[in-house]
């Protein structure tokens, strides 16, 4: 198992290299002068040499990216154009309010696809099971910023049942703790701005939510079917279990490991669909970030976020497999074999 | 069983009827896509204009049927560049020995190890923005699923009977590749790519919603709503009708993928979906 481990990390640390020669060929495929991008439109010629040292825009590729590797090893990803700050502060900065917007789309995914694909396997081929498929359909397909847009019209707009945009009504203030929002109101006892600070999370994690309920429900669904047509619940059954335990608890209790999977590595993907989601709805957070970045030009602000978010998404992926082989005992045992074959092999 | 079928069926017709239309949809287009007309900015929907005219005053409806002909195009070269990179390198993975496999398939893993939109967002604003960066942005994004699906496939045929019985028969390895083991290998790969026709025509509308892929006045369905977004609660159906065309057009593929995905797996075909 500990090999296991050492095997996953070193396959992390690849993909992390391969994510800096991929982040530094950014850099490189700019159009025009790096250093002048990197000094900003304003600059004047001395400042556009600073920086051409700096970065050592002056040496050869190689050393050049042993530079860039240097840098990103120490943390500088490079100052904001924009904002004038390194890049990753600001990255920092945002970076809980991501974080908590993800959570609260991760608590409604789960919330609304495992039921449901529970209820579409347990109700297979019925009017239920296709209701369940036509929303997941629409799920998969749907553009996730329309959504954002049409739920503001609909529930903020015209029903002015929840607030458009922002994070906090005009007015209310928190002290700021962790960076999220709902969090730090909890934590300084402000419960007017904690129930502010989740109204006006309700739209934008349920747009965020959208086109990851399908996936979830499509592979609790699948998993759900097999396990009820399995032996041990037919066992269940005979045994005269009431047949809301026989489902939860024989059944979804099994049926989970593989949707765990997904809803792990689906916290990536979600921090990556901030991009679509938080400008709309005039959050601040990494994704917004990264947009405006993008649309003034900001190139190694553009590259830290998604720097970052790649740092994230591989960390995740090793929790992931961590938790499951934690979940899964055949898993383990699984680890295990390999390497006694692996020592068998090497004796 | 029958319900779906009739599911089934009716994507297959819109599918179809979306291709033909981002064909055939300038002929039908009532008004033009571009011409300003300030004096009727954000009508709403009538027999003039079906859709209503956005804030420019252009018809929304013509828009959307000339917005095919920028978005599925665009999708469909994503698609077939990534495939083809994908094919080659995971044929090159399957076939090429121990080392080749091992560096390719980390090169893959980097690939998969970030949200698309993300790398895509980064190359994309490196290119400058534009819908051809998008694009390129995003077939060099999207391969690394192609690249696995491939070398999975590749390496279930290479050791076939028949393939041995090729090589045996004294077959050169270029005809023994491109005769022998890939026609058999990617006959299931098409399923794969139809299923991706809406997850790329997502992203490419997305990248041209946050700005980096098709510019203003483009009639791309993305650009479009990122361009009525301000004049939400005036002008709703500017919004809301690209969105839609978006919605329908991703629906009728993933239906069709799926539909084409049973076909090819009769362990599902006699099953439960």
């Amino acid at each position: 198992m500990g090999r296991f481990l050492l095997r996953r990390l070193v396959t992390s640390v690849v993909v992390l290299a391969g994510l800096a020669v991929v982040t530094f060929l950014m850099t490189q495929v700019l159009p025009g002068d790096p250093a002048r991008a990197a000094a900003g439109r304003n600059a004047t010629a001395e400042q556009v040499a600073a920086v051409r040292a700096r970065l050592g825009l002056d040496q050869s590729l190689p050393d050049q990216f042993s530079g860039y590797l240097g840098r990103l090893l120490h943390g500088d990803l490079g100052t904001s154009v924009f904002t004038q700050r390194p890049v990753l502060a600001d990255v920092a900065a945002m970076l809980p309010a991501s974080v908590e917007l993800v959570l609260a789309a991760m608590a409604i995914n789960i919330a609304v696809a495992v039921p449901l694909g529970v209820y579409a396997a347990y109700r297979r081929g019925r009017a239920a099971d296709v209701a369940a498929r036509l929303i997941t359909l629409l799920g998969a397909a749907v553009p996730v910023f329309w959504l954002g847009l049409m739920l503001q019209l609909v529930f903020a707009a015209q029903l002015r049942l929840l607030p458009l945009t922002g994070q906090l009504a005009f007015g209310q203030q928190v002290p700021r703790i962790t960076g999220m929002i709902s969090l730090d109101a909890l934590l300084s006892g402000n419960w007017v701005a904690f129930g502010d600070a989740l109204l006006h999370l309700v739209l934008p994690a349920v747009t965020l939510a959208a086109a990851f309920v399908a996936v979830v429900a499509r592979t609790v669904r699948s998993s759900m079917i097999t396990t009820l047509d399995s032996d041990y619940i037919t066992l269940a059954r005979a045994t005269g279990a009431s047949e809301l335990r026989v489902v939860v608890r024989h059944g979804l209790r099994n049926a989970l490991v593989p949707a765990s999977t997904i809803l792990g590595m689906q916290l990536g993907w979600m921090l990556g669909s901030t991009v679509l989601v938080e400008a709309i709805f005039g959050r601040t957070g990494i994704g917004a970030y990264a947009v405006t970045a993008v649309l003034q030009n900001d190139l190694y602000a553009v590259i830290g976020t998604v720097l970052v978010i790649g740092v994230v998404f591989v960390v995740m992926n090793v929790v992931v497999d961590l938790v499951q082989l934690w979940l899964n005992p055949r898993l383990r045992k699984a680890a295990g074999r390999e390497r006694r074959a692996e020592i068998a092999v090497n004796a | 069983m029958t319900r779906i079928m009739a599911i089934d069926r009716i994507a297959l017709a819109v599918a179809v009827l979306v291709v033909t239309l981002a064909v055939v949809g300038p002929f039908l287009a009532p008004h033009d896509p571009y011409a300003v007309d300030l004096a009727n900015a954000l009508h709403g929907p009538s027999a003039a204009h079906w859709f209503g005219t956005d804030v420019n005053g252009r018809d929304v409806l013509s828009r959307i049927l000339y917005g095919a002909q920028v978005t599925l195009p665009a999708t469909v070269i994503v698609i077939a560049a990534a495939t083809l990179l994908g094919t080659l390198i995971g044929t090159v993975a399957a076939l090429g020995g121990k080392a080749v496999d091992e560096v390719l398939m980390r090169l893959t893993d980097i690939g998969l190890s970030l949200p698309s939109i993300i790398l895509a967002l980064g190359l994309a604003a490196a290119l400058g923005p534009g819908l051809r960066s998008a694009v390129i942005a995003l077939a060099l994004t999207w391969w690394p699923g192609y690249a696995r699906l491939v070398r999975t496939l590749v390496r279930e045929v290479k050791d076939a009977e028949y393939v041995d019985a090729a090589r045996m028969l004294g077959v050169s390895r270029a005809r023994l590749v491109f005769r022998h083991i890939l026609p058999n290998a990617l006959n299931s790969l098409y399923v794969q790519t139809t299923l991706d026709v809406s997850a790329v025509m997502l992203v490419i509308s997305g990248l041209s919603f946050v700005g980096v892929g098709a510019q203003v006045p483009s009639a791309e369905w993305g650009a479009m709503i990122a361009a009525a977004a301000n004049n939400l609660t005036n002008g709703w159906w500017a919004v809301a009708f690209p969105g839609l065309a978006i919605l329908l057009t991703a629906v009728a593929f993933n239906l069709v993928g799926d539909w084409l995905r049973v076909r090819n797996d009769p362990t599902i075909r006699e099953g439960v979906r």
